[in-house]
């Protein structure tokens, strides 16, 4: 990519050609994707198709092997330094919510931006509780997570990742483990972070989410992006045969 | 019919005052040398993590299965008359004690300890990364109270089955309850009368340990709760 470009358009994430494998098994297969700033995409496909792996990629939880990442404006590749810097501007929402069990509420929202932000305690907290109340738990902030309902372990979940005021959000299947009544809380905390223009990439099934604020989808399967398209059409026209078995599938 | 004289233990102060010496001796050794052996366990399992550099994880991994596959009375005298020989340099037999419980004790742990940091859910680790948390902050904050709660009762279990070898360390002629009890023995011949109170001495701080450890589950995981 030359200079030129390169100004004339940033990207929050970059993906060009890029390839993974684990051993003999190519579980990513020439992926190419770019999203802007404050732009919400939804990644859907089937079991195994390599959406978690493709996000897991994005903040170096996976390593890939072949082509170019770049996340608001840092290069990633397989032996990099200062992850943490990359880190630092991407949150993670995880399917099983991984609270830290140790730790109070509050404490998991303040502990990283203590110590990988430097925060004071007093700062930290604060800005903890500010988004404790955004996810409607503050009264909750001193409880264990295990004390905690499914949905309202994720809305916190949620809040950790926004304490580190992050440029990008990663979100891998975040309502799959919830009982089915506690979907819509978790699913109304996600549209209000879309309302505040966080640029945000989405493994999930909830259709009814990926219409109401994706930018675009995405369907991937066999780890090859298969097709990608504004929510409507996606829905109404989509365009390959294993697109439609699928939405046939889960519809 | 076999008659029970345990009052020819009790009559004399001396011998009263060595079982006590020895029970204080026993509690108070194996207490420190637990300790000092759960820092060194700790410290060896840490080492062993896959980030840290082949060589010393090799290392660790040599020691605990030495020490695991060597019996115990060995490494004793060990510490006790070869290490003073080799060092030129000789040290109290309790030092001695102390030095071979506490190189037993850290293998032992390490291996429990080692277990309970595999037993922390990957989820932990990548939450934690995700947080920009480094390596060592995710060891220090999320993954070592986890797996320190998860074996806290293989701890337990294990301090307790090493307090009960303690035993061998009367053999270098340190003056704990196993000797105490062979010193009245010798003297009163009433073999089983002291078998039995010693019997009921090792239970009883069996048992003052497990209330410890309690506490220490308390205070230092008030998060925890037997739903798992
Ligand atoms: N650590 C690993 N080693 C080997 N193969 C793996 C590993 N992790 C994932 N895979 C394989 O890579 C492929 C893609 O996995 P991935 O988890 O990205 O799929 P997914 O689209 O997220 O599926 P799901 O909807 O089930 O979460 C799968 O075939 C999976 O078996
Ligand atoms: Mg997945």
């Amino acid at each position: 990519m030359s200079d030129t470009e390169a100004a004339e358009e940033k990207f929050a994430v970059e993906v060009r050609a890029m390839s993974k494998w684990y051993g003999d098994f190519r579980v990513l297969h020439d992926i190419n994707l770019t999203v802007k700033d404050g732009e919400r995409i939804v990644i859907c496909g089937p079991s195994g198709s390599g959406k978690s792996t493709l996000i897991r990629c994005l903040n170096h939880l996976e390593t890939f092997q072949q082509g170019y990442v770049s996340v608001n404006g840092h290069e990633l590749n397989e032996g990099m330094k200062n992850v943490e810097a990359v880190r630092r501007d991407v949150g993670m929402v995880f399917q099983s919510f991984n609270l830290f069990p140790n730790l109070t509420v509050l404490d998991n929202c303040v502990l990283a931006q203590r110590k990988a932000l430097k925060r004071s305690k007093l700062e930290a907290r604060e800005i903890a509780m500010n988004y404790l109340e955004r996810v409607k738990i503050p009264e909750q902030s001193d409880k264990y997570p295990t004390q905690l309902s499914g949905g309202q372990q994720q809305r916190v979940a949620i809040a950790r990742a926004l304490c580190m005021e992050p440029k990008i959000m990663l979100f891998d299947e975040p309502t799959s483990a919830l009982d089915p009544e506690m979907v819509n809380e978790v699913l109304d905390t996600m549209i209000g972070l879309a309302d505040t223009g966080m640029t945000m990439l989405c493994v999930t099934h909830e259709m009814g989410f990926a219409r109401e604020v994706a930018d675009r989808v995405i369907f991937m399967d066999g780890g090859v992006i298969v097709e990608e398209n504004k929510p409507d059409e996606f829905f109404d026209n989509p365009q390959h045969n294993r697109t439609k078995t699928f939405l046939g599938q889960i519809l | 019919m076999f008659e029970f004289r345990f009052y020819e233990i009790w009559r004399s102060p001396e011998y009263v005052d060595a079982i006590l010496n020895g029970c204080l001796t026993s509690f108070t050794l194996t207490l420190i040398g637990g300790i000092t052996g759960f820092i060194m366990g700790l410290t060896l399992a840490i080492i062993q993590l896959p980030q840290n550099p082949a060589i010393i994880r090799l290392a660790s991994v040599s020691y605990v299965e030495f020490i695991r596959n060597t019996p115990f009375i060995v490494q004793l005298f060990f510490v006790a008359f070869g290490l003073p020989l080799l060092l030129d340099y000789q040290w109290s037999f309790t030092t001695s004690a102390l030095l071979a419980m506490t190189l037993n004790f850290s293998a032992y742990f390490a291996e429990v300890i080692r277990a309970g940091m595999n037993g922390v859910k990957t989820g932990q680790y990548e939450a934690a990364a995700s947080l920009s948390l480094t390596r060592w902050q995710s060891l220090q904050y999320v993954i070592l109270p986890q797996a320190l709660a998860n074996v806290l009762p293989s701890i337990s279990s294990q301090f307790i089955f090493l307090f009960l070898t303690t035993g061998l360390i009367s053999e270098i002629g340190v003056e704990e309850l196993t000797w105490s009890g062979r010193f009245v023995a010798d003297r009163t011949f009433r073999d089983f009368e002291v078998f039995i109170v010693l019997t009921v001495l090792y239970m009883l701080m069996v048992y003052i340990y497990l209330g410890g450890f309690q506490l220490i589950k308390r205070w230092a995981f008030p998060w925890w709760s037997d739903r798992r």
